[in-house]
Parts: structure tokens; C-alpha cells; sequence
């Protein structure tokens, strides 16, 4: 069993070490907002913020997150509650396809998380490892830059949730998890 | 059929859009659909879902509830192009309620849903804002007329005061909800010629309005094919052939059946699949699943970077430079005047194929309880779907369920089924609902690829130096045989014996030896340019590699020969590009439009910052026209570009923010093929995998972009494809004005 904080969350997982975190999240905790692109961690499409730190999970053993904090997509806000960057995101009209997105806005909420006032190299050096097939890069950079000032004048934050599911039933602080 | 036999108009491509319908319906592939507008008759066989006592229905797109729950039901696939809000745009438009209010649902597969231009429930060809623009606004007109006769009525009052905002009646000074006269206006009879609002009345037509899936998106809520999940879901991975059309000779699973998690190993019609708990378990047993094939017949003899004769890029080119060709095309005395010609410039261009490569992988979702089959899927084809979903799993249309989702990106490739077919084959054979999901290994080497292509101009000019002459052959494979082969298992009568299916699927192969040329070989390569004498020749060369429509379809290289050959004319008579070509587009006066608004905003001629360099190309195409001008600087053998200022005319743009977004995405697209794209074949198999060998252009890679969108009255055209053609000649020609080399193969290549 391995346990690992999910979005606030402690969660126990059965699944053999060398599963990598994103299966474990999609297919044994069914949250399904982040998404598998390559397998072998090029397009960044399965990002997750690993103690902070936007990572490719499609690579990343679960056995090495043990005891670590996760964060996801769900974890940043719902479509109820956004976090300044998912309401950039919608003011600037970003996603096209979208399956990326989820991703990019993970991404660009480590970047924001060390840099409220990024330059366009900071940006692209931040970005880079994210893939968007509809080629949405300009709105993404416009909508990170929209973020940072918001958050410079102390109208964001970037994250707007705490919890994945407000409703769920399992008490707040564990969630049994079977394989 | 072919071009050739259409008279000429001035708008030829709607020529061309004809000729492949009429083409389709000759081929028995148009089932029974619409052919203009959507009916206005209730469908009893649609299920409405949330349908409750009072609501009015007035067909499969349309449903106001009591509650006044405004849903639509898109019948166009949503995998970026932005239909989700660009068609909700339109009906509320004509409702009169802001997009915003009405909740839009992905729909399965039903007739009703059939695009009104092709009749199959397809989305391609960047047609649904312009196939829909007055059918589905006068269908919402007609419905907010019935509201208010219905509201006329309740209310007691005439109808010129009853007006409508929002949602609601206005009466009296008062507001009602639709909703509280849907009941009565469910029984009265819909009118039909509802006048449909002016322009300069526009609320919501042409505004800016926010992407009605922005926020789901945003959040990860929105659901694709992959987001699928219920109990007792398995997932499947599946061992294909390396060769594209081979076949399971026999197999051995006595390592993988005791692999942890696996429940069922199976053989279906192209492979054998692994049924497991999760999608990690089952791709895990993959490398140690023994299965030997057979073979296809041609396919495994090619290799595209083989120097042999008859091999490789040689077949091509000894196709195009062989006698035997077919014509597509002709004007005054075609090729004959060439004799007469004072110079004639030639170019042979190459594009290699290329994969979509969208970013989620191909996959889909299959149960069947006793008789009846459900599939989930994101798809841009989902009758054909269905259909293939029976002939597979060997139950009866009727029994047929399509669960749509967003899709992952489309670009084409979702055209095809052919993942439907085989989650169907392992449900049907395992037992076990399933959800297929490919790897983006299988994603790239199991394409409907982009047909390679190789052609070659000869443009006679005059003794002034202006095209007298413009004549082109294309070398390649067709793309619509093998959709024909895909559809015709799913679309022929059942009771055909299966000899006689494969007779008719195969024929579709010959149908292009000798007498008659597939518009999409062609499509792009000619008819921009006014020239009093045209050919065009076809040369079908195939090694076997399926094909298909890949964003933009033919006009994806041929916009880029067309613009490269055009800009050697200009260049061999020393004139400037932008002054040589509108000398040329007199019969074309809106693609004329964008080229002297583009030249003009991104200062053609003007100078640049030091080592930069201009290159243009114009490119009409899915009846749109579009100007880029790319600015790009060569150092070391690298090429970057700067800027890409974009003018396009799509007649009324419908949402002005997606159609920038479309142009930036296409360029973008065009951008990946024309600094890397590119797959081989070896002995058969497709060499690339993943993204490190066939890499897509990144942030940092990617250029500022300038749209610039024509101010028009026209109806709405294309944009989800039309701004991929004019990219990679636009940097092409850029290169050669920084460098003096005339790069005439895709991807570009200085070393």
C-alpha cells in the first residue's frame, strides 16, 4: 500500500511500485482531468505539481510520491471555484481541443508559483515541455501573463480549491482505495 | 466526375466540393440523408434525455422544457474548430438568447444529425458554419416565432406585441420565460420562412462571445473518449502487425495469460489484444506476446529512404516522369501551349507523409449486453461508426449505441473508425467491456497518413514574362479508396454476400487507373492564378501506407507547391513576388483583397530588422482566402521565424476570436510539417513512434501571429483547414530571399 496526498487529500493505494502516478490517479482514483499524450514523458500532457513542481507522471513511479503532496487539475479549482489561472484560461479563450490543457495550466501554475511577473523567455522556458497540437501558444502566453498581474495587484490565487470533491463521502482526511 | 468534365465558372471550387459529392454518390457511399437544411419534423426515434411533460421538441437539435432548459443537441463534432460555440452562436442568434444560456449536449449517431452537405453525420472539410448558417438560424427562427404565436395566445394580445429578449417573452410590460408557453406551442404547427434577423441586428453573430467549453476545458471536467469510466470496465492494449494491413498467422500467450491483472487474450482481425484490469497491465504484457504474421502483399517491399529503383521516393518520381497519366483538368489548350511559350520555368516539389498526431491517442469504449452494443467514442464520423460498430460485433444497427465525447483533437484523423472496430472485435471476442486505448506508439504508426506527393510545373510565360501557360502533374497515392474500403463493410445492404462487399471495396483501387482523377490528389494545384492555357495530370502511385484526410487534405501540399513554383516565376522574370502575383489574380480579386492587405500590414518591402527576411504565399481553399506573410531569419543552418502576419476573407466571421484562434492553429499545423514533419517506412513499417522522432513545434518554437480578418457580408466559409496552406510556401520563399536556396522538399532542410 502505498499513501501519497492527492489534492489535500491522504490516499492509499494498492497498486504494484513501479505503476506510473498517472494510471494510478486515472484508472484506480477515476480522476480523469489529467491525461495521458506520449507515455514517455515529452508532451506534458500528464502533468501533475509534485510538491510544487510541474511533473510528467506518465513516467513517475508511484512508489516514488509516497508521502508526497499532489496536486492535479481538480485540485486547482472547479468549474465553480477557478483559481486565477483557469479564469484567465476562460477570459482568453484558450483551449481549442482542450486535452492539453489541463497540463499547460499545471505548468504555468508552477511557473507563477516561483514568478508573478514572467518574461516571454520565462514563459516559453516554463511552457516548453507542454505539447499543444491546436497550437494555442499565443493565448496561453496571453492568458499566463493576464494571471500574473492579477495575482501581482492581489486578485488571485492559484489555487481556488483545496479538495478534489466537495461532496465526496469518504471522510476528508483518508480515502481507501482498492486496486 | 473528374474536374475535367465540370463546365467552368468562376468559382471553381465549389466545382470541386460538387464533383467529390457527386463522386461519393456514384460511389453508393451517400446513404439516405438530407441534402439541404434540417427538417423541422419531429423525429419520434430520437430519445430526448431530461424530456419532460410541456417541452417543445420541434426536432433532433432543438428542446425548450417547461422550466425553459433551453438544449442543443450539436450535430457536428467538436475537436477544437470551436462548433460547440460557433453553431450555439448561430441558433441563439435566431432564439434570441444569449449562447450562454443554452446548454449544449454531444449527440450519438442518428440520421437527423447527417451533415446537410455530405449526408453521412460527418464533420470535415470546413463546412459547418457554412452548411448550417441558414438552415439551423431559420429552424431557431421558426421556434421563437412559434413562441410567441403560442404567447399571442395565452396572453391575448396580437402578435406584433409580443417580443422576445433573453429567453423570455416581453408582453405587456411584463417578462415571461419561454418555458411558460412551450406547452401550447408544441401543438400549434411551426412556421417555415421566418424571416432571419439583418445583419446590422446581429447580438450575438459576429461579437465576440466567450468559448462555451472554455470553462469544462479549463478544469479538466469535460469528457473525452479516454475519461470514459463505469464498473466493470476492462482496459485493452493491442499487438498489430509492424505492417499496416497484416494479418494474425498464429500466436503464443502462454507468458502473458498469467501476467498480473490480464483476463483474456484474444486474436481479432488485425492483431491480438490483451484484455486486463487497467490500460498499464494490459500494454505491459505487449513485448512478451508471441504472435507471428502475415504479411501484406506490397506494403512490406517499401522503404522510403530506399535508393533503388521502384522503391522509395524513385517510384514517385519515375510515376510522374512515365507517360502514363490521367487529366484532371484542362483549360484553352492545356499542355499544347507550351510550344508556343517564350520561357517555361519548372519545379518538382516533394511533401513526405505525415501522421495527425493528435494529442489524445486513438481509442474507444465498448459493451455489449446480450444483443445490444454501446460504444463511447470522440469521432468525427459517428454513423459510420455505428455502422462498423454492427458489422463488428455482429448485431443489428438498430442495436447500435454512440456515446459521443469531446474530441482530443481530430484534424481528420477521426474520420476513420478503424479503433471502433477493433473495441468492438475484443469486446465481442473477450467478453468483457472494454475500452481500447492506443499508445502514442500505435497512434503513429497506425495512421491514415497524409499522401506523400510529388509534382511537377512547367509554366510557360509570354514575352512579357506573364503566365501564358500554367501546367502540373502530381505523383501519389488517393485518399478515397480507402475510405471507401473502410465504409463500404458499414455501408453496404447487409443481405450483399461477402465476396461481393470485398468486390465492390476493392474496385474503389482501380477506379483511379484510367478515367477519372480523386479532386483531392489535385485540389490547390491550379486554379488560383489566371493563365490562358492549364493541365493537370494525375499519376496514381500507391506503396500501400493507408492514407486519409489530413487538416487541409490535398491543399496541404499543394498550397505549398503551387506557392514555391509561383514564387520562382516572379523571381526568374526579377519581379517582386507580391506585384508578380496580384499581375495574375485579376479573376480572383478576394484572394487579390487579402495578398495587398497582408503586403500592406506587415510592411512588405519596407525594411526589416538585419538578417530578416520576407516570404509570401496566397493560397484559396474550403472557399475561403487567405495571404501569409512569414518573416524568418537563417543562421547556422536554423531556421526560425519570427512573425506570420495572416489575412484571411471567410466571408462573415461567425465568432471573430476562433476564427484568429483557427488561423493561428493552422499555421501552426503547417509550421510542425514544414520544419519537421515527416514519416518513412521501412520494409513496410513506419519508423517514427512518439515525439522525439516525430517532434511538434513547441512554445518556444512558435512565431508571433497577426490575423487580420476581412471585413465581409458574404456567407461564412471555411477556417478550420484554410489556414494551413500558405505557411510552409510562405517560409519557403522566405528562405530563399535570406539564403538564395530553393528548398522544394518538405520538411525543410539547409544541411
Amino acid at each position: 500500500m502505498i499513501s501519497f496526498k492527492l489534492n489535500g487529500q491522504t490516499v492509499n493505494v494498492e497498486a504494484p511500485g513501479d505503476t506510473p502516478l498517472l494510471w494510478v490517479v486515472r484508472e484506480h482514483l477515476t480522476m480523469k482531468g489529467t491525461k495521458f499524450g506520449c507515455g514517455m514523458g515529452l508532451c506534458g500532457a500528464c502533468s501533475m505539481l509534485i510538491d510544487g513542481v510541474s511533473t510528467r507522471t506518465c513516467i513517475m513511479p508511484v512508489q516514488a510520491v509516497a508521502n508526497r503532496h499532489i496536486t492535479t487539475i481538480e485540485g486547482l479549482g472547479n468549474p465553480q471555484m477557478m483559481s486565477t489561472l483557469q479564469n484567465a484560461w476562460v477570459e482568453a479563450d484558450v483551449p481549442q481541443c482542450g486535452y492539453c490543457q489541463s497540463g499547460q495550466i499545471i505548468s504555468a501554475t508552477a511557473l507563477l508559483s516561483q514568478n508573478n511577473n514572467p518574461s516571454d523567455s520565462d514563459i516559453d522556458i516554463a511552457m516548453s515541455g507542454n505539447i499543444c497540437r491546436c497550437g494555442t501558444y499565443p493565448n496561453v502566453k496571453k492568458a499566463i501573463k493576464n494571471a500574473a498581474a492579477d495575482l501581482r495587484n492581489g486578485k488571485g490565487r492559484l489555487q481556488a480549491v483545496q479538495v478534489f470533491d466537495p461532496t465526496a463521502t469518504a471522510s476528508p482526511e483518508t480515502q481507501e482505495v482498492q486496486s | 466526375m473528374s474536374v475535367t468534365e465540370q463546365p467552368l465558372t468562376q468559382n471553381k471550387q465549389t466545382l470541386e466540393n460538387s464533383s467529390r459529392r457527386s463522386f461519393l454518390k456514384k460511389m453508393g457511399i451517400v446513404g439516405g440523408g438530407l441534402v439541404v437544411g434540417i427538417p423541422l419534423t419531429g423525429c419520434a426515434s430520437v430519445k430526448f434525455p431530461n424530456a419532460m411533460d410541456g417541452d417543445l421538441q420541434p426536432n433532433a437539435l432543438l428542446q425548450i422544457t417547461a422550466n425553459n432548459d433551453i438544449y442543443f443537441y450539436l450535430p457536428r463534432s467538436e475537436m477544437g474548430q470551436g462548433v460547440y460555440t460557433g453553431l450555439t452562436t448561430m441558433l441563439a442568434e435566431e432564439l434570441d438568447v444569449h449562447p450562454g444560456k443554452i446548454q449544449v449536449k454531444n449527440v450519438g449517431a442518428h440520421e437527423e444529425y447527417a451533415n446537410p452537405e455530405y449526408g453521412l453525420q460527418l464533420t470535415g472539410g470546413s463546412n459547418s458554419i457554412r452548411v448550417h448558417f441558414i438552415p439551423l438560424r431559420q429552424m431557431a427562427a421558426n421556434v421563437r416565432m412559434v413562441i410567441r404565436q403560442a404567447a399571442a395566445q395565452v396572453l391575448q394580445l396580437p402578435l406584433d406585441q409580443i417580443q422576445t429578449d433573453n429567453g423570455m417573452i416581453v408582453a405587456n410590460g411584463k417578462k415571461l420565460p419561454y418555458g411558460d408557453f412551450t406547452k401550447v406551442a408544441a401543438h400549434l404547427s411551426l412556421p417555415e420562412e421566418t424571416p432571419l434577423r439583418k445583419k446590422a441586428d446581429f447580438k450575438y453573430i459576429g461579437k465576440h462571445s466567450k468559448r462555451l467549453d472554455a470553462v469544462a476545458k479549463s478544469t479538466g471536467s469535460a469528457e473525452f473518449g479516454l475519461d470514459v469510466e463505469f464498473a466493470g470496465l476492462h482496459r485493452a492494449a493491442l499487438k498489430r502487425c509492424p505492417v499496416s494491413g497484416g494479418t494474425v498467422k498464429s500466436f503464443d500467450d502462454s507468458k502473458v495469460k498469467s501476467l498480473p491483472g490480464v483476463k483474456a487474450v484474444v486474436s481479432i482481425f488485425n492483431g491480438v489484444a490483451v484484455v486486463a484490469d487497467h490500460y498499464y497491465q494490459a500494454k505491459a504484457t505487449l513485448p512478451v506476446l508471441d504472435v507471428q504474421w502475415e504479411l501484406p502483399e506490397t506494403l512490406s517491399d517499401f522503404s522510403s529512404d530506399s535508393t533503388e529503383a521502384g522503391n522509395g521516393k524513385q517510384l514517385f518520381k519515375a510515376a510522374l516522369d512515365s507517360d502514363e497519366s490521367d487529366n484532371a483538368h484542362k483549360e484553352g489548350n492545356g499542355r499544347e501551349a507550351l510550344k508556343t511559350s517564350d520561357t517555361v520555368v519548372s519545379g518538382e516539389y516533394w511533401a513526405p507523409y505525415l501522421a495527425h498526431a493528435t494529442m489524445e491517442p486513438m481509442n474507444c469504449t465498448a459493451k455489449f449486453t446480450g444483443n445490444k452494443l454501446e460504444i463511447w467514442t470522440g469521432c468525427q464520423n459517428p454513423g459510420v461508426a455505428a455502422k462498423l460498430a454492427a458489422f463488428y460485433g455482429d448485431v443489428a444497427k438498430d442495436d447500435v449505441t454512440v456515446h459521443s465525447t469531446f474530441l482530443g483533437g481530430g484534424f481528420g484523423r477521426r474520420i476513420s473508425s478503424d479503433y471502433v472496430a477493433e473495441a468492438v472485435s475484443i469486446a465481442k471476442a473477450s467478453g468483457f467491456p472494454v475500452q481500447l486505448i492506443w499508445s502514442r506508439e500505435d497512434d503513429t504508426k497506425r495512421d491514415y497518413y497524409r499522401p506523400a506527393s510529388m509534382a511537377e510545373f512547367q509554366v510557360g510565360l509570354d514575352k512579357d514574362g506573364n503566365i501564358d501557360s500554367w501546367n502540373v502533374k502530381r505523383s501519389g497515392p488517393n485518399i478515397l479508396p480507402y475510405t471507401i474500403d473502410e465504409v463500404t463493410d458499414a455501408m453496404m445492404p447487409g443481405f450483399l454476400p461477402d465476396g461481393m462487399v470485398d468486390w465492390i471495396s476493392k474496385a474503389g483501387y482501380g477506379l483511379f487507373d484510367g478515367w477519372t482523377v480523386d479532386p483531392t490528389s489535385v485540389e490547390g494545384l491550379f486554379e488560383d492564378y489566371d493563365a490562358n492555357h492549364k493541365s493537370v495530370d494525375h499519376v496514381t502511385v500507391d506503396p500501400g501506407l493507408p492514407v486519409g484526410f489530413w487538416r487541409s487534405v490535398g491543399h496541404s501540399f499543394s498550397g505549398f507547391f503551387k506557392e514555391s513554383m509561383m514564387d520562382e516565376v516572379a523571381i526568374s522574370q526579377q519581379q517582386d513576388p507580391v506585384t508578380y502575383r496580384l499581375k495574375h489574380l485579376k479573376s480572383n480579386p478576394r484572394l487579390a483583397n487579402t495578398l495587398k492587405l497582408a503586403a500592406e500590414k506587415a510592411g512588405w518591402g519596407k525594411p526589416l530588422p538585419e538578417g530578416h527576411y520576407h516570404g509570401v504565399a496566397v493560397h484559396a481553399s474550403f472557399l475561403s482566402y487567405v495571404t501569409q506573410i512569414a518573416e524568418v531569419s537563417v543562421n547556422n543552418g536554423q531556421i526560425k521565424v519570427h512573425k506570420v502576419t495572416c489575412v484571411l476573407d471567410c466571408g462573415l466571421a461567425v465568432n471573430p476570436e476562433i476564427v484568429i484562434q483557427q488561423m493561428e492553429s493552422g499555421i501552426l499545423f503547417g509550421l510542425t510539417a514544414a520544419l519537421y514533419g515527416e514519416i518513412t517506412v521501412k520494409d513496410g513499417a513506419v519508423v517514427q513512434s512518439n515525439f522525439h522522432d516525430y517532434p511538434i513545434l513547441r512554445m518556444n518554437e512558435s512565431p508571433d501571429i497577426e490575423v487580420i480578418i476581412v471585413e465581409s457580408d458574404e456567407a461564412p466559409t471555411g477556417v478550420g483547414e484554410p489556414g494551413l496552406p500558405p505557411i510552409a510556401g510562405a517560409v519557403g520563399n522566405a528562405i530563399f530571399a535570406a539564403t538564395g536556396k530553393r528548398l522544394r522538399s518538405l520538411p525543410f532542410k539547409l544541411s
